[in-house]
């Protein structure tokens, strides 16, 4: 390879290329006027806690709120009989790159009014923590997981944050961060003899393991990590 | 005897296994090593019928490859033509491996162990762009072609093949197994025991394979690279 | 089915919990699905799926494809129903963008997302039947869905992995006489629908392996995020082709079936039901086909004729650097659902203004269906185990995606 780099390097370094200096960005592209009752209703009800409403794709109404108060607002918006949004559709989180903020993201549904309400968050990297709302809505659950396995977002009070996609003993970080190369961190021979030596201990939970009287088997302690010494070159 | 009976002793390599056999008279005997006789060949013959006509597949299907697996299964294509009829799930009484569809790292020792499982004589299938060299999915989580994790025979084409595709790369084994000798089996199938639950490939070679479109264009012919510098080993010497 | 609480024979025998490992290699779990069942004798105390077998890595990897070139990953992951994937995925980007596609382009859309329709509720259809022991309707089936692969073949010239849609219309028009076979197949389907529904629907062993097993109420369904077939058998009326209703779904005069105990067997009769409506959406659909123009003629995403290309050089310039560079998206965010065979499907698709994608989001029906699944199996026998995954219709490569 020249020293430019050829175009699997551009592969490796990912679409930062393509990056617009902004981050993310925080203006709608739909009309700025419009009104959800649901928002107004937030606004009135929470105050400052909403930080930001804006309209995307034409008619999707986006709210931004204060990442402390997450489960706050989603139970009001739950329970609120003029709301209900008693349909959790999604959970995902998006990293813009460059260092900005990581969002997560609710979408929301109501069946009865069929009304529909993007809750968004943003976390800063240095502090990626927020509530968990599987008390709320069950369907959390596996999707917070999902959200803490490819991009590393602590839920507090999740009753049972483990990895879900990945297996449990993959050591190069979170693969949907925007730092993270898309062949991922070790050589492809490291990445083989990791997978072959994988322990299905390690996707037994300890309770599990003592069912049938067999305690002391306790999941291996975990070998290397992203900064070990079996970084690839 | 056994291949891990010595005692105490780590498992034996295949070169002293090899040895073994023959210092325990095999060579040149009924159906020893070399030397085809007039018997040899007449039983190769009866044996080699029977094997290729009752191929017991065990479907390692994961995706789509696996949906088209089906397809040729059912009354359209119908594998039992082929004496096939019987899927065998339970990977001990299976003689062809067709694995059909993506194999993620994290299923890598699944499809290890399940290889390993198997009884000689066993013969493999990759079905589709995935499973021989991680097709469009150059990703962190995709293994880059199985037989970095276990040897195959047929590398079936495809995005998935159709199942004409899939009926042909059975027909090839069956073809394979035409011109196995029981004479020099023992020496072409026999897997190294140390190399239970290992990459198939040792780590260059994976590289080698694994590289951007390394599989797919310096395939030479089944399991061999063109050019690269990488041992040749007998489980790849089929003819 | 909670009161089936494990009674020792007799007192003082002891009986303890064991750890049972299904898959992730097994035929009954339609995929590569691990199951870590804990069970009491035969009966099942808790599950625990274990999945990713089968992560493929598409979002990642959309991030580093151009908005076309996302399409082809679209049906890889789902394999069931690709055109649906295909149109939903097209679907959201022309929402982002303010794109409205031609009259003809969404009755095309209408027709492949319906036959798909049937195509993915086929395979669960056969799939399930062996999973409770009959292998008949599975070939019945089969044969069925070979008519429909011939169709995708007809028109994409691929049997699964059809790739048809592209932003702003589709990869081409109906080749000549195409839909006068999806009109046979319209036709002469639900003969073999009533055979299959003949030996299955009143089917004594059917009935005994699915009425009362894995019942969910339908509050407990929607906390749950149930959607689709599974929620509507739990009887909660949610359909977005009537709710949220996109491409004039409206328009078309069909019925959604409600089922009402929540059980295997109410969803397998939704799914039968669902199947039967779908014919009557593609009747009207192939009815109104309107002629014109089946991709919009709009500079930012239409390719310009190759006359025009050949004969001038504006045209060959626009033409290279659409197809080099790609299209551009408006930066944004839009969440786009359809009602899909397994669910509410949707994507969700961030742009920042660029040529690729910021973030390209699955809402994956099947993972939330499945996550339900250790609710569900709770106090049953293993056997029922395998019938609620089975009757759940679940596609690992979305699931894990
Ligand atoms: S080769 Fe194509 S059809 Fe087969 S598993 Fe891969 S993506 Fe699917």
């Amino acid at each position: 390879m020249d020293e430019n780099g050829s175009a699997f390097d551009a592969v490796e370094r990912g679409p930062e290329g393509s990056q617009r200096p902004t981050g993310a960005p925080r203006s709608g592209n739909g009309d700025p006027a419009a009104s959800h009752p649901s928002v107004t209703a937030l606004r009135a009800r929470f105050g400052a806690t909403v930080l930001h409403h804006e309209v995307q794709a034409g008619d999707q109404h986006v709210v931004f709120v204060d990442a402390a108060s997450n489960r706050a607002v989603l139970e009001w918006l739950k329970d609120d009989p003029e709301h209900r949004y008693d349909l959790l559709v999604d959970v995902t989180a998006v990293d813009y790159g460059g260092g900005s903020p990581i969002q997560i993201v609710y979408q929301l549904w109501s069946v009865g009014h069929k009304r529909a309400l993007r809750v968004k968050c943003e976390l800063p990297l240095d502090g990626l923590s927020i509530d968990s709302v599987v008390p709320l809505w069950k369907t959390a659950d596996w999707l917070e997981r999902e959200v803490f396995d490819l991009f590393g977002v602590d839920f507090r009070d999740h009753p049972d944050l483990r990895r879900i996609l990945m297996p449990q003993n993959y050591a190069e970080g979170h693969p949907l961060r925007k730092d993270f190369p898309l062949r991922g961190r070790f050589s492809r021979a490291e990445q083989t003899r990791r997978a072959l030596s994988q322990d299905y201990h390690d996707d037994y939970t300890p309770e599990a393991l003592e069912v049938g009287g067999a305690p002391g088997l306790e999941p291996p302690e975990p070998t290397g990590s992203i900064d070990g010494p079996e970084e690839a070159p | 005897m056994g291949l891990r009976d010595r005692e105490g002793g780590d498992p034996l390599s295949l070169a002293e296994v090899q040895a073994l056999g023959q210092a325990e008279g095999r060579q040149g005997g009924l159906l020893g090593f070399g030397s085809p006789t007039f018997l040899t060949t007449k039983v190769d013959f009866v044996v080699n019928w029977a094997r290729r006509n009752s191929l017991w597949p065990m479907p390692f299907g994961t995706a789509c490859c696996a949906i088209e697996m089906m397809a040729s299964a059912a009354s359209n294509f119908d594998l039992a033509r082929f004496g096939m009829e019987r899927m065998s799930f339970s990977p001990r009484q299976a003689d062809v491996l067709i694995c059909a569809g993506r194999v993620p790292y994290k299923l890598a020792p699944v499809l290890r162990r399940i290889w390993d499982q198997m009884m000689q004589p066993k013969w493999s299938i990759s079905m589709g762009a995935c499973a021989s060299s991680g097709g469009v999915f150059d990703t962190y989580s995709m293994v880059q072609g199985i037989d970095t994790i276990i040897p195959v025979d047929v590398y079936v084409p495809g995005c998935p093949p159709r199942p004409e595709g899939l009926i042909y790369g059975l027909m090839m084994i069956q073809e394979k197994i035409r011109h196995e000798s029981l004479s020099d089996h023992y020496t072409l199938r026999a897997e190294d025991p140390s190399l239970v639950g290992r990459p198939h490939a040792d780590a260059e070679e994976v590289e080698a394979l694994a590289g951007p479109f390394g599989n797919s264009t310096q395939q030479d012919h089944l399991t061999s690279l063109a050019q690269t510098t990488r041992p040749e080993r007998s489980e790849d010497l089929l003819p | 089915m909670t009161e089936r609480v494990v009674e020792l024979p007799e007192p003082g025998l002891r009986s303890e919990p064991m750890l049972i490992n299904i898959g992730p290699q097994h035929p009954a779990t339609h995929g590569v699905l691990r199951l870590l069942c804990e069970l009491d004798g035969e009966t099942v105390l808790k599950v625990t799926p274990d999945i990713g077998f089968l992560h493929t890595a598409f979002e990642k990897l959309g991030e580093y494809r151009t908005w076309n070139q996302i399409v082809p990953l679209t049906d890889r992951m789902d394999y069931l129903a690709p055109l649906m994937y295909n149109c939903v995925y097209v679907m959201a980007v022309e929402k982002l963008m303010g794109l409205e596609v031609t009259e003809r382009c969404k009755v095309v859309r209408v027709l492949l997302m319906e036959m798909d329709r049937i195509f993915s509720h086929l395979l669960w259809l056969g799939t399930t039947a062996i999973d409770v022991g009959a292998f008949t309707p599975f070939l019945y089936a089969f044969q069925e869905r070979e008519r429909i692969y011939q169709l995708h073949e007809a028109y994409t010239g691929a049997r699964i992995t059809t790739s048809a849609t592209r932003i702003g219309g589709m990869m081409a028009d109906f080749p000549e006489g195409w839909t006068d076979s999806l009109r046979n197949f319209v036709e002469t389907f639900p003969k073999t629908l009533d055979e299959i529904e003949s030996l299955l629907t009143t089917n004594g062993i059917h009935l005994g392996r699915t009425l009362d097993i894995g019942v969910i109420s339908g509050e407990d369904a929607l906390n749950h995020g149930f959607t689709g077939p599974n929620l509507r058998a739990s009887g909660v009326d949610y359909d977005i082709r009537k709710d949220n209703p996109y491409y004039d779904y409206e328009t078309y005069d069909f019925d959604v079936p409600i089922g009402e105990n929540g059980d295997c067997y109410d969803r397998y009769l939704v799914r039968m039901e669902e199947m039967r409506q779908s014919l009557r959406i593609l009747e009207q659909a192939l009815e109104r086909l309107p002629d014109g123009p089946i991709n919009v003629s709009d500079p930012r995403v239409s390719l310009p004729s190759k006359t025009d290309c050949m004969n001038d050089m504006e045209s060959m310039i626009h033409h290279f650097k659409l197809i080099t560079e790609g299209i551009r998206v408006p930066a944004g965010d839009c969440y786009f659902a359809v009602e899909g065979s397994k669910g509410e499907l949707g994507m969700y698709v961030v742009s920042d203004g660029g040529e690729k994608p910021v973030r390209w989001r699955i809402r994956p029906p099947s993972f939330v269906n499945l996550s339900v699944i250790a609710k569900l199996a709770e106090g049953h026998l293993v056997s029922d185990l395998i019938m609620i995954n089975a009757s759940l219709d679940i596609v690992l490569g979305e699931i894990d995606r």
